[in-house]
């Protein structure tokens, strides 16, 4: 007992020192941390001795440590349904044998992942870093050997080497904490209790809905300390921290479409989502749109021509199109595709008008004043992180790259990101895109009725915010005259990566962040988008009966 | 754009959230207040809310084509938990958690022919979390949209129900879906919160894991602690209304080693006591632990066994497992309705399937087993039945059946034992199963018996089964009608006067019919198994109790194995290990 509470003195006193990274640090400075020190003293035991007799040695080990320190508190209907604090410490291992050029690799993802101790004990780390090294290096030994096979059937070479070699960094920055007390956690309990009894208790709303079938909040903190070790020599220490408050309501109309509406807030710090009475706010705005929304007609059957998606939809639609598209993923093995992705075969080719420009720049720290939750200055795999311009002119110039590199592209760009415990895959981190010349929103609404006038249209159709990638919640039908007129039931049939290509009329002139608390954080800054032909048509989806009996008082 | 992280909210488990051996972490909970008078706001506005709902289903205007439910039951399960875990001697984990959640079971039709006739029996249970403070109108609505739900798949499940009746030849046991019982009521005070000092326990969880850092050879293992304490609130249509306590404090410990030939070997133990009070001293625990380590480093060194065919005993800890796999799942009363099942016994009432000197009781109401606390213990079953002892073998004769609501053949009431994990719905099951003889005798008889019985088969030796774990008990049709239990620690008694030999890899083959009837004599000493038993209608606590039995007859052969090399650097605590 002793022991641990010195222990846990010692990494006390190495979170009070000051700065290390100014100060280019070292192994050294590293070895003050106990997790670290424990990571590198049984990293270096196997990659000098793990080997079984017969077979090769590792050539690569790596590493990765995650303490989590979560709170999570949900309520339904106004009352709670619980709250839970919860710390847990997760190893990933991962042990490549062969070389550089062809490895043990395998598109799954490699490494094994799995539970530790949240003691700052050594040797119970250690333990656990054993049983999953040696796992991770029978795996390996099995998966090369398969490789070596699967390689002797393709006539096709691979087009890169498996893993690229990169500078050894050591980069520590201070450990990671949730800053909620007890009596912070009980007042989140509380205020979202609150918020999912607005529909009942909100003067404005009230008589609205009696028939609100769900009314849910949420309230989640967390914080992650990444630490990585490899055997190139590469330490690393990261904090990263998100908090998301959420809301949620639904109910069907009166033919039984099922009409729902959520909003979520997140932030780095605390202090970065929304105030409590501005959620509040726009939680009351939600509930009171679902009214609107129940007597709002349904679209008409199918509509081609111009839509005007808003900043805040474009964000949602250019993400979901771009962002997988641009991940330098490995092909499959005996073709001469560059990646694995939609662009494969896109680089130095046009994908989006000459207007638009996209960069991922995940050293963007703040935007507007706020931060950005999927900045870092290190990576998952311990590269530094690198601003990447990828489209330029609307031509295609670059990808997201990891440390599996792909043809042209031999080192990693520092976008090698991974959820807890998993593996590492190229990803967007702060994804932005810009218009050359962009217009104002009124601008553009004014170019939007425009076109109807040109085209000789009875309506357009303007996209406020979507719900899912290709959802819009938000539709507003708009005449010739400037008359808008909310409509529901609506999906977009054919917002994809040909329609961004082609069909793009104009872009605005501000960008809209979406701060994405999703497994692995990613921003997105986008411009409105005005296309000149989409398809929007009736979603179809099931209306499932109304309740069978009236709801209570 | 709006967040995607919103939809209906899902489905969760609390109630007996359970796992087998523990490796899986409970659904973790604990500290929040329950006063009686909070509890009886759940329990009025469930009792409220389901008089309006049976009321309501069914009598809409315009409802023409809408069949009323012939039944309606809430069953709320308000669970208050502490885990604590540890592995090579630190923690890993260690949580409190309080949930409350409720399980709406709608029937359509009539208890003849309704919505979960056949396969569509889970297709009646709804389960949702429920909010945890006493807010009615937050109570009432979360129960009205699990109704409305649970109402729509019913509806929906009875169609079906219907067409398939129509198309299908007629079924061996015709039978009706739900029995026909009087109202229970039964009041109770809740279960107190969860109150143990928790930085003292992780202490002790972690020390008793740090034990096996004394055993090199041991390159896995698992401390694991749960506390809780749950009340379920039961209201039905037919006018129960049931609050039922349980509580239960377990220490499971988990270790396990490979042999040089990469056979992996597992040993465990578990602690149960209604409260962690009642949980062993510390001292005791670590014997245990080492005790486990001990036994790991001589398996992994014992000689490898060979297919055998003789006389054997099991102790009465490992008779308790067996008789709980091989007997009492075999006796659940759905087992012997269904064409996919195996009906083993269905025919066989009031014939002789044990041994004279044997009978079976199942009795749940029976809170001690002499000093020992029995987790198989409740008052009222998952279905609101009072618990019954239930006596299945009297002399070697086959009586009755573990029933729930679901009737069969020979038996159309239940007898108490309707038993499920939250969110299932309950089938029969066991509680306390417990194993009585007429014929028992000292244990050193029995082994002089045993010798006797290998020499006269003219075998060198005969086994010893000190320790077997539950396997899981297959009864169906369409697979072999062979229990699943691994024997975990198995002795050679040689005729000759050797010491008794340790032996590894044994696995025991044979019809469980056959090997129930070789029974020749049983111990005097009996033996309390605690565990939790997994089944289709999910993990409930329950407890097997037997004295040792001698068998003429068992047969053997060797477990398949793994062929994994144990791990190539020692543990990082080997320095430490004696």
């Amino acid at each position: 007992m002793l022991l641990r509470r010195f222990a846990l003195a010692a990494l006390a006193a190495s979170l009070v020192m000051p700065a290390l990274r100014a100060a280019e640090p070292t192994r050294a400075d590293a070895e003050k941390d106990p997790i670290l020190k424990a990571m590198l003293t049984e990293l270096d035991r196997s990659m000098a001795s793990l080997q079984l007799k017969d077979f090769q040695k590792p050539f690569f080990i790596q590493y990765r440590v995650e303490d989590i320190d979560d709170f999570d508190t949900r309520a339904s209907f106004g009352a709670s349904l619980g709250a839970n604090r919860s710390k847990a410490r997760v190893v990933r291992v991962t042990v490549l044998v062969g070389d550089y050029k062809t490895d043990s690799s395998t598109p799954r993802g490699d490494g094994v992942a799995e539970l530790t101790t949240v003691d700052n004990d050594p040797i119970a780390l250690r333990s656990t870093l054993w049983a999953v090294t040696d796992q991770a290096y029978k795996t390996a030994l099995a998966a090369y050997a398969q490789k070596q096979a699967e390689l002797k059937q393709v006539q096709t070479p691979p087009q890169a080497d498996d893993l690229s070699h990169e500078k050894p960094v050591v980069s520590l920055s201070a450990p990671g904490a949730l800053t909620l007390d007890a009596r912070a956690e009980t007042d989140w309990t509380a205020r979202v209790a609150k918020w999912s009894g607005l529909f009942r208790t909100d003067a404005t709303v009230k008589a609205l809905l009696p028939d609100i079938e769900y009314s849910n909040a949420t309230f989640h903190a967390r914080s992650d300390t990444t630490r990585l070790v490899n055997s190139e020599g590469t330490i690393m220490r990261r904090a990263e921290t998100v908090y998301t408050e959420g809301f949620g309501v639904g109910t069907q109309a009166a033919d039984g479409m099922h009409l729902d509406r959520s909003g979520a807030s997140n932030g780095v710090v605390l202090s970065d989502i929304d105030s409590p009475e501005k959620f509040e706010k726009h939680a009351v705005e939600l509930i009171a749109s679902l009214g609107d929304l129940k007597k709002a007609p349904v679209i008409e059957d199918e509509y081609h021509g111009p839509v005007l998606l808003s900043s805040d939809a474009a964000a949602t639609a250019l993400n979901r199109l771009l962002g997988s598209s641009f991940m330098g993923t490995r092909p499959r093995l005996g073709t001469e595709a560059r990646t694995g992705s939609a662009f494969a075969s896109s680089y130095h080719a046009r994908v989006l008008p000459d207007f638009l420009d996209v960069v991922d720049d995940p050293a963007l720290a703040t935007w507007e004043g706020k931060r950005l939750l999927g900045s870092y200055d290190i990576d998952d795999e311990g590269v530094p992180a690198q601003q990447v311009s990828l489209v330029a002119a609307g031509k295609l110039e670059n990808y997201l790259i990891g440390r599996q590199p792909v043809r042209d592209f031999p080192q990693s760009n520092g976008h090698g990101r991974a959820s807890v415990a998993g593996p590492a895959r190229p990803m967007p981190s702060v994804l932005k895109i810009t218009a050359k010349d962009g217009l104002s929103d009124d601008a553009l609404q004014k170019k939007l009725i425009d076109l109807a006038k040109d085209r000789d249209l009875k309506n357009v159709y303007y996209v406020e915010t979507m719900g899912g990638p290709l959802t819009p919640r938000l539709v507003y039908r708009i005449s010739p005259d400037g008359k808008r007129e909310l409509v529901r039931g609506a999906t977009l049939a054919d917002l994809d990566l040909r329609a961004l290509r082609s069909s793009v009329n104009a872009a605005g002139n501000t960008l809209w962040l979406d701060n994405l608390a999703t497994d692995i954080p990613e921003s997105v800054l986008a411009p409105a988008l005005l296309f000149d032909d989409l398809t929007l048509k009736k979603a179809n989806e099931k209306n499932d009966k109304l309740p069978f009996y009236p709801a209570p008082e | 754009m709006d967040s995607l992280y919103f939809d209906q909210p899902k489905s969760s488990t609390a109630r007996r959230a359970r796992h087998l051996r523990g490796f899986v972490p409970l659904v973790l909970l604990a500290a929040a207040a329950a006063a009686q008078a909070q509890q009886s706001v759940l329990l009025d506005t469930m009792s409220a809310e389901l008089d309006r709902a049976y009321k309501a289903l069914g009598h809409q205007p315009g409802d023409t084509r809408q069949t009323p439910p012939y039944f309606l039951s809430y069953t709320a399960a308000d669970a208050d938990a502490v885990m604590i875990r540890a592995q090579f001697g630190a923690l890993v984990g260690s949580s409190a958690n309080r949930l409350r959640s409720v399980d709406v079971q709608v029937r359509i039709g009539t208890p003849q022919l309704d919505n979960t006739h056949g396969d569509h029996r889970g297709s009646a249970v709804t389960n949702i979390q429920l909010p945890l403070t006493d807010d009615k109108q937050a109570i009432a609505r979360t129960l009205w949209q699990a109704t409305n739900r649970g109402y729509g798949e019913a509806l929906d499940n009875y169609l079906r129900v219907q067409t398939e009746a129509q198309v299908r030849a007629k079924e061996e046991d015709t039978s009706p879906d739900f029995s026909t019982e009087k109202p229970q009521v039964a009041d109770a005070r809740p279960a107190p919160p969860v109150k143990i000092d928790r930085a003292a326990w992780e202490e002790r969880i972690r020390a008793v894991s740090r034990v096996f850092r004394e055993f090199p050879d041991v390159y896995q293992n698992m401390v694991e602690m749960t506390v809780q304490n749950e009340t379920d609130y039961i209201v039905s249509s037919e006018g129960s209304r049931v609050v039922t306590p349980h509580q239960e404090a377990r220490i499971v410990i988990v270790s396990v080693t490979r042999a040089e030939d990469g056979m992996d070997m597992f040993r465990d133990q578990t602690f149960e006591a209604e409260t962690a009070d009642g949980l062993p001293p510390q001292a005791e625990l670590e014997a245990a632990a080492r005790k486990l380590g001990e036994s790991l480093e001589a398996l992994r060194k014992a000689p490898m066994t060979e297919p055998f065919n003789g006389p054997a005993i099991l102790s009465g800890r490992a008779s308790a497992v067996f008789f709980h796999e091989v007997l009492g799942h075999r006796l659940e009363g759905q087992r012997q309705r269904g064409d996919e099942e195996g009906q083993t016994f269905t025919k066989q009432i009031g014939q002789e399937i044990l041994p004279p000197f044997l009978s079976v009781t199942d009795d749940p109401t029976k809170t001690a087993f002499d000093k020992t606390w029995l987790s198989g213990n409740y008052t009222n079953d998952d279905e609101g039945q009072k618990a019954q002892r239930v006596e299945l073998i009297k002399s070697g004769v086959l009586k009755t059946f573990l029933m729930s609501r679901l009737p069969i053949a020979s038996f159309s009431a239940s007898n108490g034992h309707g038993r499920a994990q939250t969110g299932r719905m309950p089938t029969g099951r066991q509680g306390n199963l417990i194993v009585t003889s007429t014929k028992a005798e000292p244990e050193a008889d029995l082994r002089k018996q045993l010798i006797e019985e290998a020499k006269k088969q003219g075998k060198p030796y005969g086994l010893y089964f000190e320790d077997i774990s539950s396997g899981f008990a297959v009864t169906q049709r369409n697979s072999p009608q062979a229990f699943q239990v691994i024997p975990l620690v198995v002795w050679r008694v040689y005729v000759d006067g050797r010491p008794d030999e340790l032996v590894r890899g044994v696995s025991i083959v044979g019809t469980p019919l056959a090997a129930m009837k070789r029974i020749l004599a049983t111990g005097d000493k009996m033996e309390v198994f605690n565990g939790i038993c997994g089944a289709e209608s999910g993990s409930i606590p329950v407890s097997a109790v037997a004295p040792a039995m001698l068998l003429s007859e068992m047969e053997t052969q060797r477990q398949p194995q793994g062929n994994e090399r144990p791990p190539i650097l020692p543990i990082p605590s080997a320095k430490e290990a004696k």
